[in-house]
């Protein structure tokens, strides 16, 4: 029943977003190639998209139109590896079949996952792996990424910023030659992107972050983003696809009309990946959206409940044969 | 038909907001063993990541009670999907509809409950379908 529910919503949501906005100036950023065709919903002509705003001197407005709410609505997007994208922008072929397949059947289709399921390295033989990081990912698949860093309210590092649900806002500061990006969810976190046209650090300089050190520059009305300086604690995304300190993410961020955000993600780690892949997907803007407060740490008691491959608990005493877990003092 | 209307409507915009996942729903939870509970509300957590609540559960043989501990999304799903930090009280009776935990505590995460005095019936925030 949700699941259908969310499909009615869905086709009515891309009946809504699949009008024809004008192109992105400037660069060619293939950003309305993977959208399904107009009327699909069934019904009359979509309503037509609203245009990309802009601020005073011209450039694409990532945020906000002054005097109004608004917040990018980040999708929860589970397995990256079902969103590769080949250098047209659009899905690769073989993928959208594995796609469709794990949509019909693969669980979390129906609720916004990616279908897929759990198939480990071999289900993804797009994905460039190396021998250690393929085996890595089989063993997260194997145990429903139990050890996902996200589950500790560790941040998420890279482009599972744009794939951790929880709204998020782009807030530009061309006096100050900078952008914030600030996530509701994602631990609650703050990315700073420098734009004065600085090279990141080098050698001991560069301390190796969650995420990373930021320099951006427009390429048209495309914001380009180079990270580097990752730490190794964090995943590329929830069902567990490993990354190294040699991680380097080259983001583009467009705004091909008022209520889309096309967000393309190359990842180039020849630490974990024989060589560099692309991923993309769309951020609906959510028009009356505002971020509440978000603390992570709070009350996280899958902590006191997690327990290791060999039932002990990772955080807290031993337990004795038979022992439940008693979770965070609530009982 | 007005009512049950609304009703609809009210589904369809609270399946429609996104769940809150926040750690791994199949490494805590079993979606192959579903249960609906019915017990008094002893507690309620209404905390970040997840808020836990608390019901006693009486056993229809031997009335001996127990405390569960229940699991949903966190505050700012549920906000987003029309519960406010009152919407459930200690004392209320409710009727619970979710998965069991993996490791045979009396625990589970709660996907619908349903509010015995009006009827209410609120969609949880759960993760379970997201992995």
């Amino acid at each position: 029943m949700r699941g259908m529910l969310l499909g009615v919503s869905a086709v009515i949501f891309i009946a809504a977003a699949a009008g024809n906005p004008r192109p992105p100036q400037g660069a060619s950023e293939p950003s309305q190639a993977a959208q399904p065709p107009a009327g699909r919903g069934g019904g009359g002509a979509p309503p037509p998209a609203l245009p990309t705003p802009r601020l005073p001197d011209g450039t694409v407005n990532l945020g906000r139109v002054p005097g109004e709410k608004g917040a990018w609505r980040v999708p929860y997007i589970t397995n990256m590896g079902m969103r590769l994208v080949g250098s047209d922008g659009q899905p690769l072929p073989e993928l959208r079949q594995a796609q469709a397949a794990g949509r019909a059947a693969g669980p979390g289709g129906a609720a916004g996952g990616d279908g897929g399921g759990r198939g480990g390295a071999k289900a993804e033989p797009w994905i460039p792996w190396m021998p250690w990081s393929a085996a890595v990912y089989d063993y997260n698949s194997r145990n429903n990424s139990k050890y996902d860093p996200e589950g500790y309210c560790l941040p998420p590092g890279g482009p599972r910023l744009m794939a951790t649900p929880y709204p998020m806002e782009i807030i530009q500061l061309p006096e100050s030659r900078r952008i914030i990006m600030i996530f509701e969810g994602a631990t609650h976190i703050w990315r700073e992107i420098y734009m004065d046209g600085r090279p990141h650090p080098n050698g001991e300089a560069l301390n190796p972050t969650y995420l990373g050190h930021s320099v951006g520059r427009w390429e048209g009305d495309t914001l380009v983003i180079d990270v580097v300086g990752f730490n190794e604690n964090s995943w590329l995304d929830y069902f567990g696809h490993p990354h190294t300190d040699k991680l380097h993410v080259v983001e583009r961020f467009s705004r091909p009309n008022k209520n889309t955000l096309r967000y393309e993600a190359t990842v180039n780690d020849p630490g974990a990946y024989t060589r560099p892949f692309t991923i993309a997907w769309d951020v609906p803007w959510e028009p009356n959206g505002e971020l509440q407060e978000y603390i992570c740490q709070e009350n996280n008691q899958f902590l006191y409940r997690l327990v290791d491959d060999f039932g002990q608990p990772i955080f807290g005493p031993r337990r004795q044969p038979g022992e439940l877990p008693t979770g965070a003092g609530a009982r | 038909m007005t009512r049950h209307l609304a009703a609809g409507l009210v589904m369809l915009f609270l399946t429609a907001v996104p769940a809150a996942p926040h750690h791994s729903f199949a490494a805590e939870f079993d979606a192959s063993k579903p249960f609906k509970l019915t017990g008094v509300v002893t507690k309620v957590e209404w905390q970040n990541p997840h808020t836990w609540f608390y019901i006693d559960v009486a056993d229809e043989k031997s009335d001996k009670v127990t405390n569960w501990a229940m699991e949903m999304g966190s505050p700012n799903g549920l906000m987003r999907a029309g519960w406010t930090r009152n919407t459930m009280k200690i004392g209320d009776k409710v009727t619970v509809e979710g998965s069991m935990a993996r490791d045979g505590s009396p625990t589970g995460n709660a996907r619908v409950v349903l509010l015995t005095e009006t009827g209410q019936r609120l969609f949880a925030a759960s993760s379970q379908n997201d992995n």
